[in-house]
């Protein structure tokens, strides 16, 4: 209020004081207001982690403490570590889940990166007859909820596909039975096809708008398609491939309905997922393991993400000083 | 950079190839032991193969005791039996057979489902071996609903008993109260309890998430076997009479009647707000003296609760919830295998099932899979040996042995779109206030599928 009046009334003074102050009052609104995005940004943050928080806590609670008060209400004595002791000792066996876990997530992030890089830089950057149509098909199966394809796509695995020519009675077998019923392979498998579409229009907006000059000059430097793939585009799409890699393996480590109908009743083959489902019990009896379980399925998305954000944000920075 | 990314991409490359390969040679060696069921031996030996069972029971110790005990008879024939539990069984076994990939045998809980599947051809009969293993060992009362259009397809594996009280034992000895004998008794027990002022008579919550309800369905069930009778609860369950028949809207009015705010402490402020499994701590503090439900409720209670313990003044115990016509009635619900193919080593496991060697097996298996205690399961099989039950799970063995009238479950017998769907939340409804009963039951029959 004072700084306020000070500056109204400060038309008398020497021009450089004047200055000075009113720059003050612009300069604190400014750092007043520069504060609120931020003040924001940490209020979102606050009010997002407090189930996680919340979750977080229960998790080191008994049944129950769990049913009988709500998280806020903790009392330090009444923490155990036994929920997260019954899901290390489940008999369905957690190792054995992680693993097949990453059995599918990593075939899973990986291979539809490779395929769609060299993809999006065909889509991109090799001039031929019908790309654009060709690209738009591609893109369009992004509108194709993999839902509608789960029986379907089920049935190719347990039996193989084939088509019965009507007149001449002849039956090509179009994919061979290969017997993925029940196992990881037909997860990731099913993972891969679905993701395709997504990953090659994102690592395609990204690889087009890389600048023209780059591939001018390699190809005077007499660079074929494969090296300038290789020794180009790959280095500089490091952002948006760490970008699409945090996405896909998020998706594909959190996923619980492909493999389920994928897995089905083949025990030594479930992800952590199944697992940590099937602990709920009979009449959600076990439900108060569910905290426990949902950070210990936490736990390697959240280590990855973290791996890879260093790229990602290198990725950003060199772009910006370069500019 | 180059190099460096190259590296980093290596490491999950390498690891996706070995993941692959131990992921494919697991499977295909599990897949080809259970493609050779067809070759099995004569003479009790079917040659390592693997039978295949899935089912809606995937508590840690039921797994392991189902899996221990198939696996110990599976020995004496040489074949393996691998049982997995299913978070989400009612919507997988259809995916899986759409996908034709069944699993051998299927654990249901459901009758009902038992013979949407057996009209549509996808489960098999059971051979006539089994047949007779299952009159040796069950009751036709327990054997009809595994029965569809007179051919018997399913082999009881489960009992549950749900026509029970529970309560302390000590608190009604300090309150003056008796257990009651009778219907009549039961309500004027209840009339004393909400007089006398002290905690109140029931504890009573139908919450379930979306299967919100269903603990007013057994309520309704058991009251219309108790006043109708059972002639009456069949024909309802099969639709011959109306659902909104009026002997059926008297018993949904007469269980909403009693549970009026004097007569029920609701753990979550209001019967429809309080989980069906958050009325056991109630009963251990001493606001409520009654609660009514099923035998597996035993694991829902406080850690450390004793059962059926005389020596112990905080022990729970259960009582039959009382007859009114004395014909002692009592409402059941249980699990029924049933094969989807008749393999002589699928059929073999189901004759196994039949057994009581089996239901005893796995009581003892499973009572040490939970250290003790109450081990949840519980089988009608006939001559078991009841040593290896508890006290308080021989007392729910008394009980149904004492009945002459077992029925099943009827919202797990109607049509899904009744059983689990309209009954509960319509039942909700009428708890919650927001209708009658009559109108209730007439919304009910209207939803019951032509």
């Amino acid at each position: 209020m004072s700084a306020t009046t000070t500056t109204l009334s400060g038309t008398g003074q020497p021009g450089p004081s004047s200055a000075g102050q009113s720059g003050g009052i612009v300069d604190r609104a400014y750092q007043f207001l520069r504060r609120i995005p931020t003040g924001v940004l940490w209020l979102i943050v606050v009010v997002w982690s407090i189930p996680t928080l919340g979750l977080f806590i229960n998790s080191f609670r008994d049944r129950d403490a769990q049913r009988a008060t709500g998280w806020w209400k903790v009392k330090p004595s009444e923490l155990t570590i036994d929920n997260y002791d019954t899901i290390f000792s489940a008999r369905a066996g957690l190792g054995r889940s992680l693993l097949n876990s990453a059995a599918i997530a990593i075939p899973a992030t990986i291979i539809p990166i490779a395929i769609a890089a060299f993809a999006a830089y065909g889509f991109a950057w090799i001039p031929f007859r019908g790309r654009k149509g060709l690209f738009i098909a591609t893109v369009a199966l992004l509108a194709i909820p993999l839902q509608v394809a789960l029986i379907p796509l089920l049935q190719m695995f347990v039996g193989g596909a084939s088509v019965t020519l009507p007149l001449l009675d002849k039956t090509i077998v179009l994919i061979p039975d290969f017997d993925l019923a029940g196992t990881t392979t037909s997860v990731w498998l099913t993972h891969t096809g679905f993701a395709m579409p997504f990953a090659i229009f994102l690592l395609h907006n990204y690889i087009s708008s890389l600048p023209k000059d780059l591939f001018e000059a390699a190809r005077i430097d007499g660079a074929d398609h494969f090296t300038i793939f290789w020794r180009l585009v790959l280095p500089l799409s490091i952002p948006v491939l760490a970008a699409f890699a945090i996405f896909q393996f998020l998706w594909t480590w959190n996923d619980y309905l492909i493999a389920n109908t994928m897995i089905g009743a083949n025990a030594s083959q479930q992800p952590t997922t199944i697992l940590i489902a099937n602990l709920a019990g009979d009449f959600g009896r076990n439900e108060y393991i569910l905290p426990a379980g949902a950070f210990v399925q936490a736990f390697v998305p959240l280590v990855v993400f973290f791996a890879l954000q260093r790229y990602f944000v290198r990725g950003l920075l060199a772009g910006s000083v370069k500019g | 950079m180059n190099k460096r990314w190259l590296k980093l991409a290596a490491v999950p490359v390498a690891l996706s190839f070995i993941a692959a390969a131990c992921g494919s040679d697991s499977s295909s060696s599990s897949d080809s032991t259970s493609q050779n069921t067809t070759a099995a031996g004569e003479g009790g030996d079917f040659g390592g193969v693997t039978v295949t069972i899935t089912g809606p029971e995937r508590d840690d110790p039921s797994i392991a005791a189902i899996n221990d005990t198939l696996n110990a008879w599976g020995e004496t024939v040489n074949l393996k039996v691998e049982y997995t539990g299913d978070a989400d069984w009612e919507a997988n076994i259809n995916t899986q057979v759409e996908g034709g990939n069944p699993p051998d045998i299927s654990f249901f809980p459901q009758p009902g489902k038992l013979a949407d599947f057996a009209r549509a051809g996808y489960i098999v009969p059971v051979t006539d071996e089994v047949n007779t293993t299952l009159d040796e060992f069950w009751a036709d009362g327990f054997q009809k609903y595994g029965n569809v259009d007179d051919v018997q397809y399913g082999v009881p594996a489960k009992t549950d008993l749900k026509s029970l009280v529970w309560y302390q034992p000590q608190a009604f000895a300090d309150a003056g109260y008796e257990v009651p004998t009778t219907y009549d008794d039961f309500v004027a027990l209840v009339d004393q309890m909400a007089a006398d002022g002290g905690p109140k008579p029931l504890c009573v919550g139908i919450e379930s998430g979306q299967a919100t309800g269903w603990t007013f369905t057994d309520w309704v069930e058991d009251m219309v076997l108790r006043q109708a009778g059972a002639d009456v609860y069949d024909q309802w369950v099969n639709h011959e009479i109306p659902f909104d028949d009026p002997q059926i809207v008297t018993a949904m009015q007469t269980v909403v009647d009693l549970w009026t705010p004097e007569n029920v402490f609701a753990a979550g402020g209001s019967i429809a707000a309080t989980n069906f499994a958050d009325n056991g701590q109630p009963l251990v503090d001493g606001q409520c003296y009654m609660h009514r439900q099923a035998n597996f409720f035993a694991g829902l209670f406080p850690e450390g609760t004793t059962f059926a313990d005389p020596s112990d003044p905080t022990a729970v115990d259960v009582f039959y919830f009382p007859d009114i016509n004395g014909d002692k009635p009592v409402l059941t619900a249980g699990i029924f295998a049933s094969a989807f193919n008749d393999d002589p080593a699928t059929m073999a496991v189901m004759n196994y099932i039949a057994t009581a060697d089996y239901a005893q097996t796995r009581q003892k298996n499973q009572t040490e899979a939970v250290g003790g205690g109450l081990s949840g399961y519980l089988s009608a099989a006939m001559n078991q040996d009841p040593a290896v039950y508890q006290p308080l799970e021989q007392s729910f063995l008394t009980i149904l042995n004492a009945s002459q009238i077992a029925r099943f479950d009827g919202s797990d017998l109607m049509p899904a779109d009744v059983g689990a769907g309209t009954f509960w939340s319509e039942g909700t409804s009428l708890v919650n206030g927001d209708t009658t009963a009559a109108d209730a039951a007439a919304a009910i029959e209207a939803s019951w599928p032509k």
